[in-house]
């Protein structure tokens, strides 16, 4: 019950219902790291809002997760900026160092990792989000301290 | 005025609208997908482009407003070439699995592709998959099919309000699903799939069942299920109904259907179809020829009547029988037999909530035409969930809601949840109080006209409420008084009535008392009505006190008049209602009663007592179409054509007559108007009849208030009320109303009160024929609120046993958050597991309507392991 009293908090911030999906969504996620059923029901039922239109929401944009997924969520970007910055190298290096393949989660749990086409950064390439942290001027060693930051 | 030329054709336009439909009026058509006439518009196939002098681009006409001097081309090479791009397009997904699709020959994408093209697409990397979803019993979707142009969605949405479905995901991996991505659980309306363009979304009733171009005859014919009377068509093949679809256009649903009558037309071939008369011998009931069941039954009716008088013989109408039928049922009892022993189950709410609200207001009061609803800015509901007693009448209130309309619900809301303005849900058995406090309101808003002196004297004696009784009826004063208020800002309402309103006592009162909402609001009443045919049922006569076209009995006018046409006499003798019959038969006077299309020993409570009293009589005919439990019960048993295979007319709940039409023929039974002729002609009635149209003709002389009304009337939509005669006026005799000047106080109830559910996906016992409506709602269940789980220890679909006054059941529970404290519901369709089983009865003593009584229940937790 207590996913549904903080949406509804949220509710006054919008001129409609509908317009407070998007938190919801946000809000939900963050209890479980992904949304589902479940959780979908309980977002319908605090906005008042009908299921169907809900998970059509919800599938629709990718930072909505489908699936269970690890505690914390790496969006790696490899498009062209990153891409020649070496990203590509970071991916091998996640593969490697926490045996994690993109659109994965890790053994422990601990990361899921997606593959982002371009986060707005390139001039500061590359670059990737952890959860909600944004973290640009990415090398080897930078990245795996950062992550050794989250557990 | 706005003037443009589409094709070199002249167009002039009062108001604006679009290319498309401008088009549409000179007799142009533009191809269209996503377009569907009464939803709102999508613009999303790009199929409809036209090209507008002085636009640089091609345009869509769907969206696309016509404005003055435009100048329009809808079929250019360009045009052509573009929408042959748009069709490639679509076909890099669609599958090309027309042979194995159901839709191929109606498939709007099909007929597109043949005309425009392209003969083959240039996209070689494959189709998305995605399996044929079998998850739903009724509903098969197949995605790759899907052209994505969101009509089903729009059509769930905005002209259903059921919002089941939805798009999910998106670009190239959008799909339509409903929530559990599997089955629909949905509303079941099927009119999702009356508007998918391709093959994405079908029924799985007829699932490779045939072709379109198979269908050899279609067959325009009614509902038999609710009042609504929705118009449908029957596509026959060999004599077999391949499948029922609306049609737009056609009737007042004008293309939309609900699930009963999208999905339940197999009713008619569940297992057990009586196939021969059946006589009892030695105590069971035997296969006889039809010349030795029709002599038997006609002379044993003979012998009681000569033995004992007509009043000794009754007979049971039929809200599910066409006028026809129930006319001739009137015919031969008060004609032949001499006995004005008939009624039906129209007895129980509907036909007594009309007599009384006419004799407050004169005939016709409750005549209004279903379309309207939708046009008003208010609506006042109580007594029902319309959405589930009359489904497409409830959706005229979802649209009069939704085009800014308010809905005031006083009872549970049911499938109205999402379109309340104000929802008045009391403690069970006190609506009287808060609709004493809603008059009220309206009388000290000065809303009294003076123009029914007799119910403005009336509403002198009212008690009213005070704000503490009104608390303790569960409504906060000033919750009633915001309802308050939007009732009187209404100016073109809508009264809604239902049958719960009669339940409990005091049945007068409350439906005085909505009476008076509806005058003090000048608003228009409907009365929901279960049965495609109930008004009919009371046009034909088959009321003890009526005759046909409703007119009283004791008036020797009447009497005279009818008999001027029939040559036969009217017993002046009153006759007695169901209720009296059954009494009379347990006391011995009542020797013979004749049912049609009515199971009574399942629809009246107090299964013991009607049992008993039927097992006295000395002869019991039913005929039917099932061996119902009355059946089984029978002296003889006579099979009857059932809905699909007759000709006849229903009178639906707005009174407008309707012709019903034979989509085959019967596979065993006789059409019931004919089979009681015959029984008639044997007593010795001369007139004969060779088809319904004759019977119906005999009726056009016989009741006033359907003269000259052929069945050519009836088909080019002319019988709607008041047909061309006028209606009686309010009736001298005035009305009684029980206990305006009191409130009932609230009483503890031993346990929660049993209630009765009516279900959308069930409609009597009918339904539950119907492998296809079974597939939704398989089982009973009993619908408690979650406290009672809580305190019973019992989790969704565990069960429990219910006590009560007159049976005992073992029965599942679904726990409902909305379900009202203090009150459980039970269905009235299961065998064995239904609300009449439990609950006892007794008659209204001042409208006549059933009343039900001892309906506190006791639950008990029953563990599986002790079944
Ligand atoms: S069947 Fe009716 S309620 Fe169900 S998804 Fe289709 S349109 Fe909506
Ligand atoms: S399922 Fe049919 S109606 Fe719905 S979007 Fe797809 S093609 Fe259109
Ligand atoms: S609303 Fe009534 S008449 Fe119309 S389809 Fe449904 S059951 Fe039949
Ligand atoms: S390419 Fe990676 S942030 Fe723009
Ligand atoms: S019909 Fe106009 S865009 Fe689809």
């Amino acid at each position: 019950m207590k996913i549904q009293e903080e949406i509804k908090g949220y509710l006054e911030r919008y001129p409609d219902r509908r317009g407070a999906l998007l938190p919801a969504l946000y809000i939900a996620q963050r209890k479980a790291g992904w949304l589902s059923q479940e959780a979908l029901e309980a977002v319908s039922e605090a906005l008042d809002l009908p299921k169907a239109t809900v998970r059509g929401v919800a599938t629709f944009y990718a930072m909505y997760r489908q699936r269970p997924m690890g505690r914390h969520l790496i969006q790696l970007c490899t498009n062209v900026a990153c891409m020649i910055f070496g990203a590509e190298r970071l991916v091998d290096l996640l593969k490697e160092r926490y045996g994690l393949e993109p659109g994965g989660t890790t053994d422990d749990g601990r990361f899921s990792l997606v593959i982002m086409e371009c986060i707005g950064a390139c001039d500061r390439a590359p670059a990737m989000l952890v959860d909600t942290d944004f973290h640009p001027g990415l090398t080897e060693e930078k990245i795996e301290s950062i992550l050794e930051g989250y557990e | 005025m706005i003037k443009l030329t589409i094709d070199g054709r002249e167009v002039e336009l009062e108001r604006p609208v679009t290319v498309l439909e401008a088009a549409k009026r000179v007799g142009v058509t533009i191809p269209t997908l996503c377009y569907f006439e009464g939803l709102p518009n999508f613009g999303g196939c790009r199929l409809c482009l036209v090209e507008v002098e002085r636009l640089p681009k091609l345009q869509t006409s769907c969206t696309l407003m016509a404005s003055d001097g435009m100048v329009v081309r809808t079929e250019t090479e360009q045009i052509r070439a573009a929408r042959r791009a748009m069709l490639e397009f679509l076909l890099i997904n669609h599958p090309l699995d027309c042979p194995y699709c159901d839709k191929a020959g109606e498939c709007t994408l099909q007929d597109l592709v043949a005309r425009y093209g392209p003969e083959a697409g240039r996209f070689a990397e494959g189709k998305r998959k995605h399996p044929e979803s079998l998850d739903d019993p009724i509903i098969v979707r197949n995605m790759e099919r899907c052209v994505l142009c969101t009509r089903c969605v729009r059509m769930c949405e905005d002209l259903q309000g059921a919002y089941a479905i939805s798009v999910s995901g998106r670009g190239g991996h959008s799909l339509i699903e409903p929530f559990s991505g599997g089955r629909y659980d949905c509303e079941y309306c099927g009119n999702c799939l009356t508007v998918c363009p391709v093959g994405a979304i079908m029924s799985r009733l007829h699932r490779h069942s045939y072709r379109p171009w198979f269908v050899e005859r279609e067959v325009e014919t009614v509902c038999g299920y609710c009042g609504v009377g929705c118009s449908m068509v029957l596509q026959v093949r060999e004599d077999s109904i391949v499948r029922t679809i609306p049609r737009f256009g056609l009737g007042l649903n004008n293309g939309l259907l609900c699930v009963r009558g999208r999905f339940g037309y197999d009713a008619v071939d569940g297992e057990g179809r009586l196939t021969t008369p059946l006589i009892r011998v030695e105590g069971r009931l035997e296969p006889v020829g039809w010349e030795e069941a029709l002599a038997f039954v006609a002379s044993r009716l003979g012998e009681i009547k000569d033995s004992h008088g007509g009043r000794a013989v009754g007979a049971i109408a039929s809200g599910r029988c066409t006028n026809e039928d129930n006319y001739m049922l009137q015919k031969l009892m008060r004609f032949v037999i001499g006995s004005n022993n008939i009624d039906s189950a129209a007895r129980f709410h509907y036909a007594p909530a009309e007599a009384f609200l006419e004799s407050v207001f004169g005939q016709g009061i409750t005549a209004n035409l279903i379309p309207g609803i939708a046009d008003s800015d208010g609506v006042f509901v109580t007594g029902g969930d319309p959405t589930a007693i009359n489904p497409v009448l409830g959706l005229q209130v979802r649209a009069a809601r939704r085009s800014g309309g308010k809905v005031i619900v006083l009872g549970p809301p049911g499938g109205l949840k999402r379109f309340v303005d104000h929802e008045l849900v009391p403690m069970p058995y006190s609506d009287e109080v808060v609709l004493s406090a809603i008059v009220g309101g309206l009388m000290e808003a000065g809303r009294s006209s003076g123009e029914n002196r007799a119910v403005e004297e009336r509403l002198k004696e009212l008690r009213l409420p005070s704000e503490e009784e009104l608390s303790a009826a569960g409504i906060g004063p000033e919750a009633l008084a915001r309802a308050v208020d939007d009732l009187l800002k209404m100016t073109n309402p809508v009264v809604i009535l239902g049958p719960e309103i009669m339940d409990g006592a005091r049945a007068s009162k409350r439906l005085f008392l909505v009476g008076a909402v509806a005058y003090l609001m000048n608003a228009r009443i409907y009365l929901l009505s279960e049965r495609p045919n109930y008004q009919g049922v009371m046009d034909m006569g088959c009321v003890p006190d009526l005759l046909p076209g409703g007119g009283p009995i004791g008036l020797e006018m009447l009497r005279d008049r009818i008999e001027a046409v029939l040559g036969l006499r009217v017993p002046e003798e009153g006759g007695l209602t169901l209720f009296e019959m059954v009494d009379e038969a347990e006391r011995g006077g009542l020797r013979a009663l004749y049912v049609m299309g009515e199971d009574l020993l399942f629809s009246l409570p107090d299964r013991a007592r009607v049992q008993r009293a039927l097992g006295r009589l000395d002869l019991l005919v039913v005929q039917d179409i099932y061996l119902t439990e009355t059946a089984a019960m029978a002296d003889v048993v006579l099979p009857a054509a059932a809905w699909s295979e007759k000709d006849g007319t229903f009178t639906n709940l707005e009174r407008r007559v309707q012709l019903l039409r034979r989509g085959r023929y019967p596979r065993a039974g006789r059409e019931d108007w004919r089979i009681i002729a015959d029984i008639g002609g044997r007593l010795g009635m001369e007139k004969t009849y060779r088809s319904a149209e004759e019977v119906w003709e005999e009726v056009t002389h016989a009741s006033p208030l359907h003269a000259g009304l052929g069945y050519s009337e009836i088909a080019g939509g002319g019988a709607v009320w008041p047909y061309h005669s006028e209606p009686l006026k309010g009736t001298e005799a005035g009305f009684a109303v029980q206990g305006l000047g009191e409130l009932p106080g609230v009483e503890a109830p031993g346990g929660p009160y049993l209630m009765p559910e009516r279900p959308l996906f069930h409609s009597g016992t009918l339904s539950r024929r119907s492998r296809a409506l079974l597939s939704i709602h398989p089982e009973p269940y009993l619908v408690i609120p979650p406290s009672l789980s809580e305190e019973l220890g019992v989790t969704d679909g565990g069960r429990v046993r219910v006590v009560g006054a007159k049976g005992t059941m073992v029965l599942k529970v679904r726990i409902d958050p909305d379900q009202r404290e203090g009150t459980v519901l039970l269905s009235n369709t299961f065998e064995g597991a239904n609300f009449a089983g439990l609950v006892g009865f007794t008659a209204d003593p001042v409208t006549g309507c059933l009343t039900i009584e001892d309906n506190t229940v006791r639950l008990e937790r029953v563990d599986d392991e002790a079944l």
